[in-house]
């Protein structure tokens, strides 16, 4: 018996703790959305001083919507997850009968049995932990790319503090701003590191 | 172990019977399948819950081979009744069920696809197995209300589901009622409160006593014969259904 079957119970949970995660994140990226659309308008009205800020906000604003995005490909993926391991679960229980069943049967009973799940042995228990496998490696790259886009996010989140210094009157308000899009991201980072660390558990 | 046990056969016509099995865990409802088998076809009737499917393919398997039954036919949805059509929808994939259309997009959260289930309409339906034409005979409300019988006019035989069962103790394990009188009390508690509608109660007793049976077979318990079929009918008729206590 595939070992996944024997640990579904804590690969469930492992599940639910990346769900858990990417519930986080997706509602940090809506934050930094928010924040995004809000430090435009405050380079606006800072004028010429804050172009530079205003081009990174709008980065930034396109940063959270591409993170959202991803974060939905990824619970998309979860889902997967958990109809493969219930598929894979559903499987063994029948395996388990089918046991049941041939040690009970004698002769032609037996014989038959024998043969069924000797096909089927080769073909479905196998395919399907096959199956989670590929999915889990999928998911991990995934992981590993959202992780990629977050740098970006903090890349963009310092170079507005930058920027901020050169705000004129408008400075200590961008530097605000700026300083809180370094720490939301700092928490999407921190939240990505953890799926990675679940991924690799 | 259940043991299965022909209890009509004439030529290639035959009535199997997979009942008692003192080794199924006490907190399963002991059951009865049964399989009509003619020439080389076959149909399974209420092959029951997953937990016996082992106990059930391995009786059978010593009187029948398996890999012919082709039809199986659930008299309505209950764990006990039809669970284990996944297991033998695994076996051969090519297995339809017939089950009352009220239950066909329900039952099939057991297992199987649009392809497997035949629904049966509300006034029931002929079932061809071999050369043979069983009918399917409406029982709804009793207790299902999605609910049916099966009549074999050659063999005069009417598998009766739920309707005749009795709750035996253990060591009355007797295929057949011997002492209809004693038995009936073991059948009196179940009838009142599962079979919960007096007019359905009424249709049924007026619908199967037009039948000729021989043998009336239920899911639970002993096989009514001869005499013993009216008495149950009759007996079924004046007794007060639908009530907690009685």
């Amino acid at each position: 018996m595939p070992a996944l079957i024997e640990d579904a119970g804590r690969e469930l949970r492992r599940i639910v703790r990346i769900n858990e995660e990417i519930k986080t994140v997706v509602a940090r990226a809506f934050k930094t959305n928010l924040m995004a659309m809000n430090a435009i308008f405050l380079a606006k009205r800072a004028g010429q001083s804050a172009l530079g800020f205003g081009v990174l906000s709008n980065e930034l604003r396109q940063f959270a919507m591409d993170l959202q995005k991803q974060m939905a490909q990824l619970r998309e993926m979860t889902h997967g997850s958990v109809a493969k391991l219930t598929a894979l679960l559903r499987q063994a229980r029948l395996s388990r009968v089918f046991e049941r069943t041939r040690n009970e049967s004698t002769g032609t009973g037996r014989m038959l049995i024998d043969e069924f799940m000797k096909n089927r042995q080769n073909t479905a228990d196998a395919r399907q932990s096959e199956q989670i496998a590929a999915h889990n490696r999928r998911l991990t790259q995934m992981i590993a790319d959202t992780a990629q886009l977050a740098e970006l996010g903090g890349v963009l989140a310092r170079s507005a503090k930058i920027e901020a210094a050169y705000g004129g009157p408008f400075s200590a308000a961008l530097t605000q701003v700026s300083s809180d899009f370094e720490r939301t991201i700092g928490e999407i980072q921190h939240s990505l590191s953890g799926l990675g660390r679940q991924q690799v558990d | 172990m259940k043991t299965a046990r022909v209890i009509y056969a004439q030529g290639d016509h035959r009535w199997l019977v997979v009942a008692r099995d003192p080794s199924r865990p006490s907190y399963l409802i002991d059951t009865n399948e049964y399989l009509v088998a003619v020439g080389d076809d076959a149909i399974l009737l209420d092959p029951g819950g997953t937990e016996i499917f082992p106990a059930v393919f391995s009786a059978l398997s010593t009187e029948f081979d398996p890999r012919k039954i082709s039809q199986i036919f659930a008299s309505h949805q209950d764990p006990d009744v039809v669970p284990s059509l996944s297991l033998w929808l695994e076996f051969n994939p090519q297995i339809k069920c017939h089950i009352s259309w009220l239950w066909a997009s329900f039952v099939p959260h057991f297992g199987g696809s649009e392809e497997t289930y035949v629904a049966i309409p509300d006034g029931g339906a002929d079932i061809r197995v071999g050369g043979q034409r069983l009918q399917a005979i409406p029982a709804h409300y009793l207790h299902s209300p999605g609910n049916f019988h099966l009549y074999d006019p050659q063999a005069k035989i009417l598998f009766s589901g739920d309707v005749g069962a009795a709750l035996l103790p253990s060591g009355e394990d007797a295929l057949f009622v011997e002492d209809f009188d004693r038995h009936i009390r073991h059948a009196e508690g179940f009838h009142r409160r599962w079979m919960g509608s007096e007019k359905a109660k009424r249709d049924w007793c007026n619908r199967v006593s037009q039948l000729d049976i021989d043998m009336l077979c239920p899911q639970h318990g002993a096989i009514y014969q001869g005499t013993q079929v009216k008495r149950f009918i009759d007996w079924f008729a004046q007794l007060e259904v639908g009530v907690l206590r009685g």
